[in-house]
């Protein structure tokens, strides 16, 4: 054993000596009246398991959680013996024989530690007894040796990374488990896998030395990796020692205090619930609509400013338009709200763009930012498609147009599967589809388990971390990425509460029983895909239906064609008799009917002389008989048409809890291969008093599925999350007013912006709730305030005194989306098909590297529902800033550089859509150019030409047919046509440079 | 005037000209200059490629990244193993499962079928494989310990070219024109040369910006016809009814602004019209060779059937870096280095593509001066396993190597290298990097220390995290073969 150093400096930190002092004052005086009162039975006699049995579990309760794996204040680790014996920062805590003389055991005695101001009680006089005695007998670590703090704890994790995919949960090659110390014992069909204290006599470790297992040549097919030496050596040093079981349970929240999260700590703003503020009180309160203006008004005035004019009524239009649906107003839409001089039209047009089917394209494209929807897996240069998760996309569509309660909303795409028992439904209900589709929230990020080599377990890690990002980014407001590796740097999110919550998800994501993406086949049979059968039972029959129908109508196709063949054949048969002597004919007929094994002689021999000729296969009657022929074509072209009308097999992409999760352990350093303590399910310290214990319940009786996200969804949604609400309401307003009131949408935390107005806020947040959750009635609150109603004119003061526009001093010019822009030149071209829904649009990748999106009869559909494979990114969304979700997006930059000028003023489909557009235009106004102007104007920007732009217009086109003329020769100026076919030719390079204008593109 | 006040006026009296200026051109030291004086803290917001300071005194201002797709063999081309001659044939497989992506074709260790010899004064072992480039070892650096973390192409090649295992990050070129900017406001910043056969493993996401702006993201420069999307017309137009439209389109552009006065986004937008025109015939002028000596086009193989498409993309890599741009990036097609088959045929063909181009590129770059502040990088994404990959039948003569990635090479050139240095050694048997190890982590932290920046101080703000090329990761810059 290690000699151990005397205590030289050893300090216990500044605020408690005092009360060091002073306590250690009192015990002394009475320690010797205390000792004797001690019964020292024979069971705590200082032996060699001494440590093991006593002290160990003694350290296990009452000092891990600040010194042990996951926590070492003052740099001391009691949870091991090197710990122990190395002491902390201010050096070793224990001098072996001289219990007087280490600080461990004076810091016990004297009540130091475990620290009472920290709520924490005292060790009991006999526990103080017991640690003074070990150190008085000289601090043996006992039989164990070494070995003492090798448990199985140590040991499993090793083996669920190295041998439980072929001897675990689904397969048990050779009958062999190795998930517990008791299936060990039990062994497979060679036996008992170890014998405690004979490492040598193990099968586990026989197979193990001789690289039988994991066998070679095949770990790559399962992504395992071959076991490491310093593991093998682990799992000897456990087996020499017996095979110890510890008893420790995996750490969760008790109602004890959280020693790791303070609740000073829990002080910061966004942790606390959202309280219902006052509303301020406000000079001008002809401006105050509602509780919002007053919010935005009182830090404006406070300032000596107050809101912008309220904008024109046509500025006012086409911005709401734009918000709320994504999409220009109609000219017939324009004139209905223009032309509507009711006090309340505004409130009208709100109310009819909230229920228009094109709302929730608009809003629901944002949530399918924060999901990082892909259709396809990405990583693999295959980039394998995912064929069903179109049906999440029409899942958020439909959940924003229907206004599903944004709680419900949440807890369907965290926890669906466990809302209801879809395996044992008589039918599969819309409910409990929308609640499998929901799932596909969590299963979006790259995703390269796709293929064996980028499948191994730090893989699927790296895809549980993205997902776990893409719930804490766009859910929760909140960093979680570095609890992954060690304790958040900045937010109270200590290490150990990433691994709670990524046991939580263990039942859905657990990397060493990973749902492969793609199909596999072993000893379980074929399994993998993530696809769940459960679609609406209407579905299901309707598709079965179909395909029924097209195998019965092929089916008497095919046999109506058969008849006429048989027809033609007796045609072609007699024709050819024809030819031959009367008198044979009959016999020949009878011969050609009569099988071959009952034919006579005569038959026989007729049979080698005329049969070949006498018989017709269908291609030879197709070129003797060409009606046959064409009817034949004319059949084959209808059983393909019935053919195209054949649907893939209905199924669901989902993430479902499977059962049976591994056990979850801190990795240490985000290191697979360094285990710490085994965690259980819990969430985020920080986000509770600290002392509540996280509850999972089977979602219902005898349910395989563990309950844990339904929890967690249950938690999340609680009227009193400090930030779920919040966030929410911050990111609707953010897509209104430009800018988050917490401007960084997904960080909350303290690296987090502050909120401009924190009251209004919380406001909102406590409105959400009380209104059922409901985001149309956010969106209702907040395009009606007198705030959102404001001018875009930016002014000398304004830029003097809200240079960013934190206070809301006017409304942000904008500039759309990508997929607004895209979507606007189809409609005002004309040529949008709305139509909703269904498998994505395919896209055409020429090699030039444009890619393109493929049409339909109808036009072109919106861009939401094109197809969005990680590889394949359309052109014109790329240039404009269309982000990677990668693994999603929380936010999307803006930027303005050539490229986007290129592309509007070269690209071909633009100038057709240009083109398109200006025939539209002859269609309403006629060939006058006057009302031309007026119409393309009224098209592209929902308002009349100015009489400058006017008359700039009529110049140009006036220029650009002169030029479109001069190119043409003499005789062909002759011609009447001539000129009318010069105007239309400026008439698009008119709409063509509207396309190109910087109005058509900006938002005022 | 209070500091304050002077610095309010200024803003105002500039910036509403800002734009304008961009628009007719005004040279990259005032462009920068005014940047930093006249915006607004929102404005600085705005990402652009605007010439920009690094942390310290750069040795290099523009990067050649020659991308040799498929992950080359080191020990048949620059690291010679007499080891493997001597156990030529023996089994070694089991030592190193787990490493090998086809187990089912592991074959024994298996000797170089090239021959090995010292060139220049450093005494460089090059091949037989590459006799250009032999004639260049005096001018590169070559590492022969450098070591990736996968060893299957696309997480290899995301490790290359943005510092991380998933796709999403953003790439090295992104990053150093995040960091730098460009000097020419007429070309793109990042130019990306692929081949014109197809696209890499892993397409263009090997030149996304991730989480960066996607303003500094590569641009695809195509070597023959049109080098950009949409640089053209895609339809029939006399061009003088172009211009009447773009007039057009200005005037009303004009008349909206005027309405909307101090909206900076919108003299953005004007400029960026004006950048297209200019970028029309400056990126057509990069392409055009004609004033290039018929002495140069022979030199790096133009018109010879192997070697036209590469040497033709190695010319244009130096005509824009002359012109200015930051970031340039040769990939090629078809995997050319992934030899698992018939190693002694498939290698020396990709070398005959590639070798005399490069050889040309360093010595016109020399030549011409660009040394000294032109960096080029050559190297893959892995390397491969001193055993024989076999075919189905077995055939030895068909040997091919399978991916490692333990043990690759990588060398630099130019700006700030000291050249002719060897560095790093593998192990007797070339499986993995032994003395003086590198990782690709290193060898980043390596390439933006030649640009003047520490790895630790270049970031981007997300997710709450300070974002690094390098990750969390510690790295060292391999100060030995920096001059």
């Amino acid at each position: 054993m290690k000699k151990l150093h005397s205590p030289i400096g050893y300090h216990p930190p500044l605020k408690s000596q005092v009360f060091r002092i002073f306590l250690c004052c009192a015990m002394i005086s009475c320690a010797n009246v205390l000792l004797p009162n001690i019964i020292a039975d024979d069971k705590s006699a200082v032996d060699e398991n001494f440590y093991s049995k006593t002290i160990l579990p003694l350290f296990r309760d009452r000092c891990w959680k600040c010194h042990g794996d996951d926590v070492q204040k003052g740099e001391l680790n009691l949870s091991i013996r090197e710990g122990v014996l190395k002491g902390g920062e201010s050096g070793a805590v224990i001098v072996a024989g001289k219990p007087e003389e280490s600080p461990l055991y004076e810091a016990i005695r004297d009540h130091y530690m475990p620290p009472e101001n920290e709520g924490e009680r005292p060790l009991t006089d006999q526990q103080v007894e017991f640690v003074r005695r070990w150190i008085a007998a000289g601090a043996s670590f006992g039989t164990a040796g070494d070995s003492a703090t090798i448990t199985q704890h140590d040991v499993i994790p090793i083996l669920w990374l190295r041998c439980t995919v072929c001897h675990g949960t689904h397969v048990q090659e050779g009958g062999l488990d190795l998930r517990t110390k008791a299936s060990m014992l039990k062994g497979g069909n060679s036996g008992p896998a170890i014998v405690p204290g004979q490492p040598e006599e193990s099968l586990l470790i026989k197979k193990i030395r001789s690289e039988e297992m994991p066998p070679r040549r095949k770990v790559v097919d399962v992504s395992i990796k071959p076991i490491e030496p310093d593991e093998t050596d682990t799992i000897i040093a456990w087996i020499a020692a017996g095979a110890l079981e510890s008893d420790i349970p995996p750490d969760i929240a008790t109602t004890d205090p959280d020693p790791l999260v303070s609740d000073e700590d829990r002080d910061f703003w966004s942790f606390q619930p959202p309280q219902l503020p006052t509303v301020p009180s406000v000079v001008h309160t002809d401006r105050v609509r509602n509780p919002i203006d007053a919010f935005v008004l009182a830090k404006l005035e406070a300032k000596g400013m107050t809101l912008a004019p309220e904008a024109d009524r046509q500025v006012l239009m086409r911005r709401l338009f734009f918000d709320l649906t994504g999409l220009p107003p109609t000219p017939e839409e324009t004139s209905q709200f223009m032309e509507d001089d009711s006090p309340n039209a505004y409130e009208k047009l709100v109310n009819r763009l909230l229920d228009s089917p094109h709302y929730g394209e608009r809003w629901g494209r944002y949530w399918l930012d924060l999901a990082g929807y892909s259709d396809s897996y990405g990583v693999q240069h295959a980039d394998v498609v995912r064929k069903n998760a179109w049906r999440y996309r029409d899942y958020v569509i439909r959940a924003f147009n229907d206004d599903k309660p944004y709680n419900r909303f949440l807890t369907e795409q965290i926890a669906g599967d466990e809302l209801a028992d879809y395996e044992h439904a008589p039918v599969i209900t819309p409910e409990i589809y929308d609640n499998l589709v929901a799932t596909g929230f969590l299963r979006m990020t790259p995703d390269g388990s796709t293929a064996n080599i980028t499948n191994f377990v730090p893989d699927r890690l790296d895809i549980i971390s993205d997902e776990l990002n893409v719930l804490s980014s766009a859910v929760m407001g909140l960093t979680l990425k570095c609890a992954r590796c060690h304790t958040h740097k900045s937010d109270p999110i200590p290490h150990r509460d990433y691994y709670r919550l990524s046991a939580i998800f263990k039942g859905a994501f657990d990397e060493h029983d990973w749902l492969k993406a793609t199909k596999e086949t072993d000893a379980r049979g074929p399994w993998g895909e993530r696809k769940l059968k459960f679609v609406t039972t209407e579905e299901q029959n309707e598709w079965e239906a179909n395909e029924k129908r097209i195998a019965e109508e092929s089916a008497k196709l095919r046999e109506s064609l058969a008849s006429k063949e048989s027809e033609y054949n007796k045609k072609q048969l007699e024709t050819k008799l024809a030819t031959l002597p009367e008198p044979l004919r009959d016999d020949l007929r009878k011969m050609l009917t009569t099988p071959d094994e009952q034919r006579d002689d005569i038959q026989k021999y007729l049979a080698t002389k005329f049969e070949a000729e006498l018989k017709f296969n269908t291609d030879e009657l197709k070129k003797l008989e060409p009606e046959f022929q064409k009817l034949a074509d004319e059949i084959d072209r209808q059983v393909k048409a019935l053919n195209d009308q054949r649907r893939p097999e209905p199924y669901i992409f989902a993430l479902w809890d499977r059962g049976e999760p591994s056990p979850t352990y801190i990795y240490k350093r985000g290191d697979y291969k360094k285990f710490g303590r085994e965690v259980g399910p819990g969430v985020l310290s920080v986000l509770t008093d600290g002392k509540t214990p996280f509850v999972v319940t089977p979602p219902w009786p005898d349910a395989k599925q563990t309950g844990r996200r339904l929890a967690f969804a249950r938690w999340l949604t609680e009227p009193n999350h400090p930030l779920t609400a919040r966030v929410m309401v911050n990111r609707i307003w953010r897509h209104h007013f430009g800018a988050g009131i917490v401007r960084s949408l997904d960080n909350f935390g303290k690296t987090g912006d502050l909120p401009t107005h924190p009251e209004l806020l919380d406001w909102l947040a406590r409105m959400f709730i009380d209104n059922g959750w409901s985001i149309k009635e956010m969106h209702r609150l907040m395009v009606t305030s007198s705030a959102y109603r404001q001018s875009s004119r930016l002014t000398e003061e304004m830029e003097q005194q809200d240079p960013e526009n934190m206070l809301l001093s006017r409304m942000p010019m904008r500039r759309n989306e990508a997929e607004i822009i895209r979507d606007s030149l189809l409609a005002v071209a004309g040529r949008l098909d709305v139509t909703p829904f269904g498998p994505p649009d395919a896209v055409d990748s020429h090699p030039s590297g444009l890619v393109v999106s493929q049409g339909t009869d109808l036009g072109w559909r919106r861009t939401v529902y094109i197809l969005q494979r990680r590889t394949q990114t359309l052109t014109m969304l790329e240039d404009f800033d269309l982000p990677q979700m990668l693994p999603n997006c929380v936010d999307r930059p803006i930027s303005t550089v050539a490229p986007q000028a290129l592309h509007l003023m070269n690209n071909q489909f633009v100038h057709k859509l240009a083109e398109r557009f200006a025939a539209r235009v002859k269609d309403i106004a006629g060939t006058e150019t006057p009302a031309q102007i007026e119409v393309a104007w009224k098209l592209a920007f929902a308002r009349k030409p100015t009489i400058e732009e006017n008359q700039i217009a009529t110049t140009a086109l006036k220029e650009l047919s002169d030029q479109w003329l001069s190119q043409l020769s003499v005789d062909e100026k002759k011609s009447t046509d001539a000129a009318a076919e010069a105007a239309e030719k400026a008439l698009v390079n008119l709409c063509h440079a509207l396309f190109n204008s910087a109005e058509f593109i900006t938002i005022d | 005037m209070t500091f304050e006040q002077s610095q309010g006026v200024l803003q105002q009296v500039s910036r509403r000209g800002f734009f304008d200026r961009v628009a007719s051109g005004v040279g990259g030291a005032a462009l920068a200059w005014l940047l930093e004086q006249d915006l607004t803290a929102s404005e600085r917001r705005i990402h652009d490629l605007s010439p920009k300071e690094p942390n310290f005194k750069p040795q290099a201002q523009a990067v050649i990244h020659l991308f040799m797709n498929g992950g080359p063999s080191q020990m048949d081309l620059f690291d010679p193993k007499p080891e493997l001659d001597r156990s030529h044939g023996k089994s070694y497989f089991d030592k190193i499962a787990g490493e090998v992506e086809s187990p089912d074709s592991a074959g024994l260790l298996m000797r170089s079928p090239f021959k090995f010899k010292k060139y220049g004064e450093c005494g460089m072992d090059v091949s037989d494989a590459m006799p250009y480039f032999s004639e260049c070892v005096d001018d590169v650096a070559l590492i022969r310990s450098v070591h990736t973390t996968n060893l299957t192409h696309e997480i290899a090649l995301f490790q290359v070219h943005s510092g991380r295992t998933l796709p999403g990050y953003p790439s090295f070129g992104s990053w150093v024109t995040y960091a730098l900017g460009s000097e020419n406001q007429n070309l793109p910043a990042y130019v990306v040369l692929d081949d014109p056969e197809g696209l890499p493993i892993n397409r263009t996401q090997n030149w996304q910006s991730g989480f960066l702006p996607p303003v500094y993201q590569g641009t695809r420069f195509r070597a023959t016809g049109e080098p950009l999307l949409h640089l053209k017309r895609e339809y029939d137009e006399p061009d003088r009814v172009t211009f009447e439209e773009r007039q057009l389109q200005r005037s009303l552009d004009q008349l909206h602004k005027d309405r909307r006065p101090f909206q900076s986004q919108l003299d953005a937008r004007l400029a960026s019209y004006e950048l297209a025109a200019r970028m029309q015939l400056s990126a057509v002028e990069a392409l055009d060779f004609s004033q290039e000596t018929a002495e140069t086009l022979k030199m790096y193989g133009i018109d010879e059937p192997a070697t036209d498409s590469y040497g033709r993309r190695c010319l244009i890599a130096r005509r824009l870096v002359e012109r200015g741009v930051r970031f340039v990036q040769l990939f090629i097609n078809g995997q050319i280095w992934d030899n698992h088959n018939e190693i002694s045929s498939t290698l020396k063909s990709a070398c005959e593509k590639t070798d005399k181009p490069i050889a040309a590129l360093l010595k016109d770059l020399k030549q011409r001066g660009l040394f000294d502040h032109v960096l080029v990088l050559w190297g893959g994404e892995m390397g491969r396993l001193p055993i024989a990959q076999l075919p189905g039948d077995k055939d030895e003569r068909k040997a091919g190597r399978d991916h490692n990635k333990n043990a690759m090479v990588q060398w630099l050139a130019g700006a700030g290298v000291k050249s002719g240095t060897i560095y790093g050694e593998t192990d007797e048997v070339g499986l993995a990097a032994a003395v003086d190890k590198v990782s690709i982590t290193d060898w980043h932290a390596t390439v933006l220390h030649l640009l003047g920046f520490d790895y630790k101080h270049l970031s981007y703000p997300r997710n709450g995290l300070e974002e690094r090329l390098t990750g969390v990761s510690e790295a060292r810059v391999v100060q030995e073969i920096l001059s």
